[in-house]
């Protein structure tokens, strides 16, 4: 019996796991590409930056709140999307940067 | 009526483009053909001209003696041209920054020196409340312009949805369409721009090749209005800023914050010296040195902004830079001040 919930859990972790996807939303000439991103709750979003100078993304969405701080030139930063909701993504530096990200459970 | 009112500017770039046309890499530096505004609040010549009276009225101030243009008047470059506001303010109130240029505000998503608002609209009864400048509570000023009978039939002309009833939404509104409406005409740079080669001189074009590369001016002051209305600390100050201005990091406490100050406008950058949000550089060459020379403290100031490197510029170089800005200075601007206000 105990082995069989084991093997339950673990089949859900795994789907879990396997549903997960992960998006890439590229910054580059000081612009996110692309500039709306639907995404499930759980899944990941890649922040590359393309351009030759730094970028900060964040956002101040209460449920959904991160900060990957300074971001250098050709470098890459991943977050999870924790809540479903639609949320504004901004550059600190570069606050005409904008991305609507649109969550659902 | 409208066109001439609201886009003289844009005009006269539309018939430039009808005779000479820009290049593809030059595109970006030409002026959009309309200036950006909102649907709820789109702009007409009795909005303008209300905004107007209502941004040149002391009596927006409870000394009755300051209005918006005291600290941001178009013959001294839509600023004061002192360090910071200084003995212009309520009662001779001292102001922490230097006055920021409200050309062109239409073109930047956010407002103030730290960006704490994002529209005119939000920006423009900021001023007006605060204590160091026009020093006027809403509570007191709205019931003092609904007296007013002059203002109230241009509100109900301007805003019918107002029927008169001066309210602070639709006092905002009205400045924020002035303001909309203060826009850099046209300068030697646009001309060049639009294809004419010999609009500006030799050395300013070695000026412009340098800000585009060497220097790397772009990073910051991109595009028409030459601001990305980019955020960035350029070493103005050393170290921890104990006592000394925090800049955006006073509106939230977010590291990339610490020191940062919105990127000004270059537009009729001759006009408003000095310069930076603390007035302490007077002339153009010293701005651009510092800029693009890596930092007045470039060692050791907390964030620094990675874009303030020392780009190895000599001083021909930074003369022609400055030469090129110059080329960015407009022609006059036709613009009637008031001097009779409603009663």
């Amino acid at each position: 019996m105990i082995n069989i919930i084991k093997i339950a859990l673990l089949s859900l972790l795994l789907s879990s796991l396997t549903y997960a996807k992960n998006h890439v939303i590229d910054q580059r000439g000081k612009t996110f590409i692309p500039h709306e991103l639907s995404v499930d709750v759980g899944d990941t979003i890649t922040f590359k930056n393309s351009d030759d100078f730094a970028h900060n993304v964040y956002t101040d969405d209460e449920e959904n709140e991160f900060d990957v701080g300074m971001q250098a030139a050709g470098t890459s930063s991943t977050i999870t999307v924790k809540a479903e909701g639609k949320f504004i993504v901004e550059c600190a530096i570069h606050p005409n940067m904008l991305l609507v990200v649109t969550a659902i459970e | 009526m409208m066109l001439k009112k609201i886009g003289l500017a844009s005009l006269i770039v539309l018939t430039l483009s009808s005779s000479v046309s820009a290049s593809e890499d030059m595109k970006k530096w030409i002026r959009p053909t309309e200036v950006p505004q909102p649907k709820d609040n789109l702009l007409t010549p009795e909005r303008i001209e209300l905004g107007k009276l209502l941004y040149f009225d002391v009596r927006l101030s409870t000394s009755e003696k300051i209005s918006c243009a005291t600290c941001h008047h178009p013959k001294r470059g839509w600023t004061d041209l002192i360090p910071v506001a200084k003995a212009v303010g309520h009662e001779g109130a001292v102001g922490p920054r230097n006055s920021p240029v409200i050309l062109n505000s239409a073109y930047q998503n956010r407002q103030f020196w730290d960006g704490r608002v994002r529209t005119l609209e939000q920006q423009a009864v900021g001023p007006i409340e605060a204590d160091v400048e026009m020093n006027m509570p809403l509570e007191v000023l709205i019931p003092k312009l609904n007296k007013i009978a002059g203002y109230k039939k241009l509100f109900k002309e301007a805003y019918p949805k107002s029927n008169g009833v001066i309210t602070k939404d639709f006092l905002a509104k009205a400045i924020a369409s002035f303001e909309r409406t203060v826009v850099s005409t046209i300068a030697p740079f646009d001309k060049y721009a639009m294809g004419d080669k010999d609009a500006i001189n030799v050395q300013a074009k070695k000026g412009f090749e340098l800000f585009k590369g060497k220097a790397h001016c772009t990073d910051c002051h991109d595009k028409f209005n030459f601001s990305d209305g980019s955020f960035h600390n350029i070493g103005l100050n050393d170290g921890e800023l104990h006592g000394k201005e925090l800049g955006r990091y006073l509106v939230k406490r977010r590291a990339a914050w610490y020191g940062v100050m919105k990127t000004p406008t270059l537009r009729d950058i001759t006009k408003s010296a000095p310069y930076m949000h603390d007035g302490s550089v007077k002339t153009l060459t010293e701005a651009t040195a510092l800029c693009a020379n890596g930092g007045r403290y470039s060692h050791n100031v907390k964030n620094l902004s990675t874009y303030v490197k020392d780009r190895g510029l000599d001083e021909q170089e930074i003369a022609d830079i400055v030469a090129f800005m110059k080329t960015l200075e407009g022609e006059e601007m036709k613009l009637e001040i008031p001097t009779k206000f409603p009663q």
